[in-house]
């Protein structure tokens, strides 16, 4: 677009002669600043005019309201504290930030700096340790040959205060199988104090019929009355019709089973 | 301003004795009510010490107290659209006819009959010029105002200049 296309158009529009086509084009330069509307002819009397209107001017009142208004935010903002000031984004975002990063710190510092398991912990952790050592030491002493290993086993369970399920299992084990009666009572006294688990109670009970040994027998029947099971009458009613069995044991297991009918 | 930003708040006074009259102006040419306008240039005042700290201090402080200003100014005519509407009307019929109401300007007849034409432009046209008087047309801050161009701001100000001549030369023909 050459000046004097430019100039053209000016001309015609402080003469009033613009075509629509032309109105546009000439808005157009106005918006590529290619024509300052200040500067048209047409236009600078009422843009002067308009430049020199004298507005009133806001009366005292607006001075005290305001100096009210600024007196009183000052108040406010000096009596400290209220939530919704607390809460408010720009002042509260400032605190939010530094809480976290002081959180994040004190979590970091508390894991780097903490201090090594106490002696409790250690105590706890030691004794464990030993516990399931004499379980392991406890299961291969009663696979040795020897009656007394077998025995030393079986006591070494006495000094456990918590043993497992394998430490029972094995006990059972030894209580129906082993060839020693000693061994067999031994374990029989020391699954005492399991008797109140079920699934040791029901072992117990299916070990009567598994027992020749008379002693086994009376101690199994012993501890039934003393643990007071009652399903185990039926097993026991088996030793009495057993002829292998002596009469005094025989005698001694109708007592019992007297006891707990 | 940056200094009521960072809590001086006393601060705001200077800022006021400065600006209030140029935005009371701008308000009055916007509403012709005195008392709504200071009611609306209080309120102006009170959003920039609410939102003071939405100041980046990048631009110019009158161009972000205008862009509040316009908004204080949409606000109160969204909320009182009625209200309005009937003040505007009671308006008219206190302004009676464009004779009658030339006749009684004995002075500044000139300047009178552009406050009328001014009157008589669609709000948009008026805020426009008005925004170009005060901010001394600085049509690019004007823009951030508006949120538009430099370029768009002049063809706004051209044709409500425009518009602006005809509504007057029509007053005038009645004298």
């Amino acid at each position: 677009m050459n000046d004097m296309h430019i100039r053209d158009l000016i001309q015609k529009f402080n003469a009033g002669n613009l075509t629509t086509a032309e109105q546009l084009e000439f808005e157009r330069l106005i918006e590529a600043g290619q024509v300052d509307p200040a500067t048209l002819e047409a236009l600078a009397p009422v843009g002067q005019k308009l430049d020199s209107i004298e507005f009133p001017s806001p009366s005292a009142d607006l001075d005290d309201r305001f100096y009210r208004m600024l007196a009183l935010q000052k108040r406010q903002a000096r009596s400290g504290f209220s939530w919704s000031q607390f809460f408010s984004w720009p002042e509260f975002a400032p605190k939010l930030a530094f809480a976290s990063i002081a959180l994040v710190i004190g979590i970091a510092v508390g894991y780097w700096v903490k201090p090594a398991p106490g002696p409790d912990v250690q105590y706890a952790r030691v004794t464990n340790e030993l516990a399931q050592l004499r379980e392991m030491m406890m299961l291969s002493l009663l696979e040795k040959e020897s009656a007394t290993e077998r025995l030393k086993a079986v006591n070494l369970t006495q000094e456990m205060h918590q043993v497992s399920n394998k430490v029972t299992g094995a006990l059972i084990q030894t209580l129906n199988s082993d060839e020693n009666v000693n061994v067999r009572l031994a374990a029989l006294e020391a699954l005492v104090p399991y008797a109140k688990d079920v699934s040791v109670r029901t072992e117990l009970i299916r070990s009567i019929g598994r027992q020749d040994s008379p002693l086994v027998q009376m101690a199994l029947a012993e501890l039934m009355e003393q643990i007071q099971e009652k399903k185990s009458i039926r097993e026991l009613q088996k030793i009495i019709q057993s002829d292998k069995t002596p009469e005094e044991v025989k005698d001694r297991i109708k007592e019992s089973i007297k006891v707990l009918s | 301003m940056l200094k009521v930003k960072d809590g001086d708040i006393d601060k705001l006074g200077l800022l006021f004795e400065r600006y209030k009259k140029p935005l009371f102006g701008f308000f009055y040419g916007m509403t012709r009510d005195p008392e709504l306008c200071e009611d609306l240039v209080q309120n102006v005042f009170f959003r920039i010490l609410k939102y003071r700290y939405l100041f980046r201090g990048e631009g110019d402080f009158k161009t972000w107290m205008f862009h509040i200003a316009r908004n204080v100014n949409h606000d109160h005519f969204r909320k009182n659209k009625w209200k309005n509407k009937e003040s505007l009307d009671s308006w008219e019929e206190r302004l009676g006819t464009d004779e009658n109401r030339a006749t009684q300007f004995h002075h500044d007849e000139e300047l009178d009959m552009l406050t009328l034409a001014m009157e008589r432009l669609p709000e948009d046209k008026r805020e426009i010029l008005l925004l170009s008087k005060f901010q001394d047309k600085k049509y690019k801050e004007i823009g951030e105002i508006l949120g538009c161009t430099e370029g768009a701001v002049k063809v706004k100000v051209f044709r409500a200049l425009q518009e602006l001549k005809e509504v007057y030369q029509q007053l005038e023909k009645h004298l």
